[in-house]
């Protein structure tokens, strides 16, 4: 079925090409996957949080805390990360730290404005919390002696505030290595470096001026942690007896890993007879067979370009990442992936990537459905993501059942992964990587002709698309 | 929440090894596994290893389960055989999801026995070890528990208890404790004081460590109670956000007396929903309160504000619909019960890390939060009939959840709508005949 062309909404930001992950947002109601609203806006009952994060640089906190900055704000938890690091340049032109500015005996000018920048910050999260309407505030810094953190935990705690330590721990060097070289020398202060030279330097640097960070220990004050091992791989909770919202991210934290590959959209080629009903599985026209083709081929020359690409900024002999295609059931989407099928490349059918459901309105134009059901039109164009026709899914139906899917994509973590859905499917997918709100979800199109892909970094996701030559662009089903 | 699409998960299949001493709780903790995947549709089963051995001894003596026993230690090795085939059978004819293994599984030996059955079998396994050294809790678990179980059945209970603890003791000579990195596990220490998790591999198993790390042990109990008669009860009209009756006051009246017999002078804290005869019905309670979005009726759409004929009549085919599968049939615009299920997870969440609850909500929300505990199916579940002004406490135990029904007298009509009837509800006083699914 067929959207309305035009229609009144309010845009929440400026483009939904440009991850939203950061920006405080305005109340524009729900957000894509909330369960249940209340007059607080708080959720689950649970009182202000204050996730601190503890860990050296290099340990993934950043990309830590926007992942569950992502993924709680999904869940319609009024969330934000503030990192020490933006109020430490603000204060510091150029990044230019005293060299004992992590030193526990530093002089008592550095000392200043070392409490400067970190008042700073502890005051805008506590603003965010007791004033703005926050519920969780993810404190990205980091927060190196078990007195520095008592002190935050005290502080936190006379105002109401809960605070639930996170410590990232690197057991394996070779992650630690990967992640200096994934974020931290591309900055300009090693342009021109040999890659290894750069990472030794670093990492030297790192050791040179927190030489005494303090692991969290068992005994410590602030005995309510979650030690992430080697990113997940081992997780160790201490005196968690906290709460349904601790328990979610904990859930979160047993799915989450770095994302090194792309993530890839991409249509289903149309269906045979043109007409397409959701009651009937169809098999790929004719058209539809060529689009298959091309979509693999366009598909597989991006990813031997961005090979190719990456050996050389490298300047050594890379493999090249794996590739996993996920699909639903139908025939139409199996079919649209046979070519990676028969490049040997995993194809998945999930059921959960199911179309929405479009009910009453199955095989109906939107013309039609304006005629027969006129009321229900209006309601929809109120409030589009919400809204059910009648024996029909919502958008937040699809968005609540895509929570497995979601978090599985979080798992996947060196391969590069396509998935072929319907826009419906597509619309929600997107809408959490690029943390689209409720009102723009709706109306995101993936024209045929073209592939999206999404790559991570530590700081957001970035959009870039793969154009498909000779196809034609059809917003359609 | 989700998660009934993951019983879709194609080919997956986890086989849940329990690990721990005697009085650890695995039992529990196995059958809380099994519950709450059942209860979001996900095919799960519990295999207890105790079940099969008891099938050869019936009351064995604590010499049973030295290591050097070998005739015991025969036996229960064939009882574990006879459990892992079974399971194995169950993963191949009913398409099982998640098959929990019960037993000690103490020892590095016995679990790669199991491990190399899993590979055999193209079954995930996962460990998960409930480990505790706090005396008190054994002790508590020894008597709550294992002086009522089937090995000891008709046996004087302090013998029992001395007889079970040296049973514990032979354990202990041979138990070790889960340490290997490679493997997937999740360990309780102290029921929850320290956990930790190895190898997560799939979101099925972080899910069902989930679900672990929000449960605890210690005792407690649930109140449940629908608001009191409505004024849209009266009438036979669904939904709606209408008053208490006259009736419906008098019972909220009553209310803190009746909890006050049953409760005592435990604290307690008092769910409601957020639509006004729950909050009029708790408006007595002398205990904190907490209104929950999520305990709302069940939304009926185009059809709140309805009685059943009205709905018979102007939407017979929905009607119909709705008898032949009443948990998965949507209202038009409104909910059906799987949504309201997913709905619940969070509250059933925080009920099983809560004390002492006292929820007092609607009759579609109470059939879910009943069939939780309960472990109702889904066929049933929408169909059980919950009177109105009275009370449920449910006390959950280790084999199973305790159910005591406090009726407050005060006369109500009857809201149960039988399978395939429009009849009106029933305006004289409800007798004390219950129906096969009444609570």
């Amino acid at each position: 079925m067929g959207e309305p062309e035009t229609h009144v909404r309010r845009r929440r930001q400026s483009s939904v090409f440009v991850d939203a992950v950061h920006d405080f947002g305005e109340d524009v109601g729900p957000a894509p996957g909330q369960l249940y609203s209340t007059d607080s806006g708080r959720l689950f009952h649970a009182g202000h949080i204050c996730i601190v994060l503890v860990g050296l640089p290099a340990r993934g906190k950043t990309h830590l805390a926007v992942g569950l900055c992502r993924y709680l704000r999904w869940l319609g938890v009024k969330t934000h990360a503030f990192h020490l690091g933006d109020y430490r340049r603000a204060e510091i032109p150029n990044d230019d730290i005293p060299a004992d500015y992590f030193l526990p005996n530093a002089s008592s000018e550095t000392v200043m404005i070392r409490q400067r920048i970190m008042s700073n910050c502890r005051n805008d999260v506590a603003a965010y919390l007791l004033e703005q309407g926050g519920q969780v505030a993810i404190f990205d810094a980091v927060n190196p002696t078990a007195a520095g953190r008592k002190a935050l935990k005290t502080w936190f705690e006379e105002k109401d505030v809960q605070v639930i330590f996170i410590e990232s721990v690197c057991t394996d060097q070779a992650l630690i290595e990967e992640n200096v070289r994934e974020v931290k020398i591309l900055s300009p202060d090693y342009q021109g470096w040999d890659e290894k030279k750069a990472i030794e330097d670093y990492l030297n640097r790192i050791h040179s001026r927190i030489p005494q960070f303090e692991t969290i220990g068992e005994s410590e004050v602030t005995s309510n942690y979650i030690k992430l091992i080697n990113y997940g791989q081992r997780l160790v909770l201490n005196g968690l007896h906290m709460g349904y919202m601790a328990n979610r991210i904990l859930l979160y934290l047993m799915n989450v890993q770095r994302r090194f590959g792309s993530v890839f959209f991409a249509r289903a080629g149309k269906a045979e007879g043109g007409e397409i009903r959701y009651k009937i599985d169809c098999n790929l026209s004719e058209e539809g067979r060529e689009y298959a083709k091309k979509l693999c081929l366009s598909l597989e020359a991006h990813r031997e370009k961005e090979h190719q690409d990456e050996k050389a900024a490298a300047g050594t002999d890379l493999p090249k990442r794996g590739l996993v295609v996920w699909t639903s059931t139908r025939s139409r989407m199996i079919q649209t992936a046979a070519g990676f099928a028969d490049k040997g490349y995993p194809v998945r059918e999930r059921a959960q990537l199911a179309q929405m459901h479009p009910g009453i309105c199955d095989g109906m134009a939107y013309e039609e459905v304006t005629k027969q059901y006129p009321k229900e039109v209006e309601k929809f164009i109120k409030d589009p993501y919400n809204f059910r026709y009648p024996r029909a899914e919502s958008y937040h139906d699809v968005a609540v059942r895509m929570e497995p899917v979601i978090l599985e994509l979080e798992r996947t973590s060196r391969e590069d992964l396509l998935i072929i859905a319907h826009k419906s499917v597509l619309r929600v997918l997107y809408g959490y990587l690029m943390a689209c709100s409720a009102t723009d979800i709706p109306f995101l199109e993936f024209p045929r002709n073209r592939i999206v892909e999404i790559k991570a970094s530590a700081y957001n996701n970035q959009v870039s698309y793969i154009d498909i030559e000779n196809v034609d662009p059809d917003l359609g089903d | 929440m989700p998660v009934y699409s993951v019983s879709n998960v194609e080919d997956l299949r986890i086989c849940v090894v329990m690990v721990g001493l005697p009085a650890r709780g695995k039992s529990l903790i196995a059958t809380k596994i099994v519950r709450y995947l059942s209860w979001l549709s996900i095919k799960a089963k519990c295999f207890n290893v105790g079940t099969y051995r008891r099938l050869q001894t019936i009351h064995p003596s604590a010499s049973f389960f030295e290591p050097d026993n070998t005739e015991g230690e025969k036996l229960r090795r064939e009882a574990a055989v006879l459990a892992t085939k079974d399971m194995i059978r169950w993963f191949e004819e009913e398409n099982g999801v998640v098959g929990i293994l019960d037993a000690t599984n103490s020892t590095v030996e016995r679990r790669n026995w199991i491990l190399q059955i899993c590979r055999e079998e193209g079954l995930e396994p996962m460990f998960v070890e409930s480990w505790c050294d706090d005396d008190e809790i054994i002790m508590h678990n020894i008597i709550e528990v294992k002086t009522r179980s089937p090995d000891y059945e008709g046996q004087d209970p302090e013998q029992s208890v001395r007889d079970f603890r040296e049973r514990i003791r032979n354990y202990e000579k041979v138990y070790q404790t889960l340490d290997d990195e490679s493997l997937t596990y999740c360990k309780i220490i102290n029921v929850g004081a320290q956990v930790i998790i190895n190898r997560i591999q799939t979101y099925m198993e972080s899910r069902i460590v989930y679900f672990l790390t929000n449960l605890h042990i210690r005792p407690r109990a649930i109140w449940l109670s629908r608001h009191g008669e409505s004024m849209f009860n009266l009438s036979g009209q669904i939904g709606g956000d209408s008053d208490l009756s006259p009736r419906g006051r008098m019972y909220a009246e009553q209310l803190p007396e009746l909890v006050r017999q049953s409760v005592g002078d435990a604290p307690l804290t008092v769910w409601t929903s957020t639509l006004k005869r729950t909050q009029q019905t708790a408006s007595k309670l002398p205990y904190p309160k907490l209104a929950w979005k999520a305990l709302d009726e069940l939304d009926s759409g185009v059809c709140d504000g309805m009685t059943y004929e009205e709905i018979e009549e102007q939407y017979p085919e929905d009607f119909k619909a709705r008898d032949d599968n009443k948990y998965e049939y949507r209202y038009p615009g409104g909910e059906s019960y799987r949504d309201l299920v997913i709905r619940l997870e969070p509250i059933i969440m925080q009920l099983e890390r809560q004390e002492n609850i006292l929820i007092v909500t609607h009759q579609a929300v109470l059939r879910c939060i009943y069939a939780y505990f309960m472990n109702v199916s889904q066929d049933q579940s929408p169909w059980m009939e919950v009177p109105l002004h009275t009370l449920i406490k449910l006390t959950p135990r280790a084999y199973g959840t305790e159910v005591t029904r406090i009726k407050a007298n005060i006369p109500a009509v009857s809201t149960f709508r039988q399978k395939g009837s429009s009849a009106k509800h029933d305006a004289t006083p409800q007798t004390t005949a219950e129906l096969h699914l009444s609570l």
